[in-house]
């Protein structure tokens, strides 16, 4: 098996000179500051030596005392080996520019864009180098370099010149005042680039074609955001994607609170799976504090999060329902009716029924109350029944396998370049869960299957779901025998500054593989925060998934992904 | 026939109006119940409040803000300052509730808070607070408070005496102040009993 040592020494003899430095902070994390020049050769190394084909995710950090940018690639392997590589390249701070990726890794694009659009790191050779979550005002003055100082408050609308465009539109400028272009909070010269639409519109080529919008608000979308297809009579011949509408600043939000505070904010990121956000954060903090968890303590997570996880796919597969056949398919509002028998059990822990803020660092917030154990016990076995009801259900549904099977199909080899993770990979074949690869708490002594599908078509995902709902069922069951008395937080108390250092953590979410990438640098509040949400992943690979399906099958395919651009956007 | 019906729908109304009836009905009809950990609308515990405003300082939306609030124990804390909380900003995250050191802060089990106006939202403590000494307990802590006060006082003016009276021209600058510090403390709790 590759550990992270094998994989260090295997790049420093093929590329002497190109590792600056290193940190082998265990066998599964290796942290390396790579040349810049040598970037893709390491890179093109690692994919074909030593099965790192996985690109998980880059991060761009602005070290403001240093005077220099940094751009961390994310590297993992699907299931080779169980190493994590973070490759570090640094340039500076005044010209800021590194080597693009997205030569390599096609899922390299989106986080590329953004470390461009937050930070103004250029990156060569990106094919298309736009504005992905901000808006146009906002480009260019880029929001989370440390120096940023903030966006003139133009709300109140007192500011507004009327002007009247050519075609006759009545549009409002607001002009900056000198005092804020001295302070450098407005933009003067903006980046050039071909706006939304016109990128659109430069793809139709006949009459036939036209551009129909699936959102920002549409009955189909979980959140908002907008799917353009570009349509010949019912064939989609190209799909656009714009997401940002609910971009929230999550990440430099967390910059300015304090590390507890922080935690109430990873609820908000994606309010269906708020409980993995909640362990993704303080498991990170807790590397780096080096916290010990109490056992208890961890199997009450566990629990949780596998609660969490079952109402999670519930909701997933019932909106499903509901995008391929209106509010007419039944099993939606049974799946409601049992979510809430699970949300409430959930809620007696937690006192919150979505936005829980429950795990703490080194512990969590609550005991489980008197007779918990009990009422699991009795809700479970019914919804194990009522889960194999539906797995009977769809199976029978000759309607149903018509209408869905062998729509969507992304293949094994597919998957795994475009990075998707979590049940749209399973589907495919691909065994790769994080509670097997990257394990954390006490999921190493438990008992449970990794499910997988066959096709990875849209009807396979939502079996993977469901099959995924047992299992869960299955480690809760286990859990509640298992679970010991004892504290549940740590005697260690937790100090309100978080020493000098970084981690890296990864959980399973409901949706795929959850990573957050946190620094400190001693301080009371988080240096930089970097959510790797399973979702953006995901939506990055919608648009070449529905080249050249029918209409009505976009909106299944991009349902069956169960999405929550809430996460995607932060 | 048609005109007695008119009349009947005009005067359902009139009648109605002065009357308290049903208008809305809840659904379902009884509440759910409510787990212990339920993170309600918060309770206060102001006989052991000591008003430190460490659930002002925690709280990430900044809702809490400490006020004046005339039911607190005045043995504790002589500025008596109490948390008062704009639900218009509070997610009940429960970080206030976790850090309170005298466990005096909790989460209940109300959670409607239905206002007409928006200033409704922001609970004052007098709303907030579940536990709270009656007019009767105030005026005898203050008695109690003003003895106290008194006693010092008059331990301090003695020690300041027997001081003036060993070491006069060194120390005069270091009484001085001493004593302006006990007057305030013996005044105070007649403010607080005006008000």
């Amino acid at each position: 098996m590759t550990n992270a040592n094998d994989v260090l020494s295997s790049i420093q003899s093929a590329f002497p000179g190109a590792v600056l430095d290193s940190k082998v902070e265990s066998e599964r994390r290796l942290w390396a500051t790579i040349d810049s020049k040598k970037i893709l050769d390491v890179c093109k190394h690692l994919t074909s030596k030593l099965n790192f084909d996985h690109y998980s995710g880059a991060a761009g950090v602005d070290w403001i005392a240093r005077k220099e940018m940094e751009v961390v690639e994310i590297m993992a392997s699907h299931g080779a080996h169980q190493v994590v590589a973070m490759l570090k390249v640094k340039t500076s701070r005044e010209n800021p520019s590194v080597k693009s990726l997205t030569g390599l890794y096609w899922n390299a694009n989106w986080y590329e864009r953004e470390i461009w659009e937050m930070l103004g790191i250029n990156f060569e050779g990106h094919p298309e180098l736009y504005p992905l979550l901000l808006s146009d005002e906002l480009v260019g003055v880029w929001p989370w370099r440390k120096d940023y100082k903030g966006y003139p408050d133009l709300t109140t609308g007192e500011r507004a010149v009327q002007i009247t465009t050519p075609e006759g539109y009545t549009e409002y400028h607001i002009p900056p005042t000198p005092a804020e272009v001295e302070a450098g909070t407005v933009v003067v010269e903006r980046p050039k680039y071909p706006s939304f639409r016109e990128r659109e519109e430069r793809e139709i080529k006949s009459d036939a074609e036209m551009i129909m919008h699936l959102g920002p608000q549409h009955a189909m979308v979980p959140g908002p955001f907008l799917l353009d297809v570009l349509v010949e009579g019912e064939r989609v011949r190209k799909a656009f994607l714009d997401v940002g509408y609910i971009h929230k600043g999550i990440e430099k939000i967390m910059e300015n609170r304090t590390w507890l505070q922080g935690i109430t904010y990873t609820d908000r990121m994606c309010y269906v799976a708020s409980l993995s956000n909640n362990e993704c954060y303080c498991g990170a903090v807790e590397k780096i504090l080096g916290l010990e968890v109490p056992l208890r303590a961890q199997y009450i997570r566990v629990i949780l999060e596998e609660l969490s996880r079952i109402q999670s796919h519930l909701i997933g597969t019932g909106e499903f329902l509901t995008l391929i056949a209106g509010v007419g398919y039944a099993p939606w509002q049974y799946m409601i009716i049992d979510r809430e028998q699970i949300i409430s059990l959930i809620e007696s822990v937690t006192g919150a029924r979505l936005t829980h803020t429950f795990v703490r660092f080194g512990g969590v917030r609550n005991d489980l109350p008197e007779g918990f154990a009990d009422k699991c016990r009795k809700v479970l076995p019914y919804m194990k029944s009522r889960t194999e009801e539906f797995i009977e259900l769809f199976e029978q549904d000759p309607i149903y396998h018509k209408r869905m099977d062998g729509v969507g199909i992304i293949r094994p080899d597919d998957a795994k370049r475009m990075g998707v993770s979590g049940p749209p990979l399973r589907a495919t074949g691909v065994a790769y869960d994080m509670r097997k690869e990257d394990p954390i708490l006490v999921y190493p002594e438990l008992d449970f299957k990794v499910t997988t599908g066959t096709k990875g078509d849209s009807a396979d995902r939502i079996d993977v779901r469901l099959r995924e709902m047992l299992e869960s069922i299955h480690i809760i069951e286990q859990c509640l025998d298992k679970i010991p008395e004892g504290p549940i937080k740590t005697d260690v108390k937790v100090p309100k500054k978080v020493p000098v250092g970084e981690a890296y953590y990864r959980v399973e979410d409901p949706r795929g593989e959850m990573g957050m990438y946190v620094i400190s640098d001693g301080g009371d509040k988080p240096y930089r925060v970097k959510v790797r949400g399973p979702f953006y992943a995901t939506f990055q690979t919608l648009t070449p998934l529905l080249e050249g399906v029918y209409i009505a099958d976009a909106v299944a395919i991009a349902g069956s992904m169960d999405g929550c651009p809430s996460e995607a956007d932060r | 026939m048609l005109k007695r019906k008119m009349i009947k729908n005009f005067s359902w109304p009139l009648k109605t109006a002065t009357r308290e009836i049903e208008i809305t009905r809840l659904y379902p009809e009884v509440m759910m119940e409510l787990p212990d950990a339920e993170r309600g609308i918060h309770e206060l515990d102001a006989t052991i409040c000591i008003g430190c405003g460490t659930c002002a300082r925690v709280c990430p939306n900044s809702c809490i803000e400490m006020v004046h609030f005339k039911f607190g124990s005045p043995l504790k804390n002589k500025k008596m300052q109490f948390p008062q909380i704009d639900y218009g900003r509070c997610m009940f995250c429960g970080l206030c509730v976790d850090d309170c050191p005298v466990e005096c802060l909790k989460m209940g089990k109300k959670v409607t808070m239905a206002g007409w106006e928006r200033e409704d939202i922001v609970k004052r403590p007098d709303f907030l607070a579940t536990k709270r000494f009656t007019a009767n307990e105030v005026a005898d802590l203050e008695a109690e408070a003003k003895r106290i006060a008194a006693e010092k006082a008059a331990a301090k003016k003695a020690a300041a005496g027997k001081e003036g009276a060993s070491k006069k021209p060194a120390k005069e600058g270091a009484a001085a102040p001493k004593k302006k510090e006990a007057a305030p403390a013996a005044a105070k709790p007649k403010e607080g009993g005006a008000a």
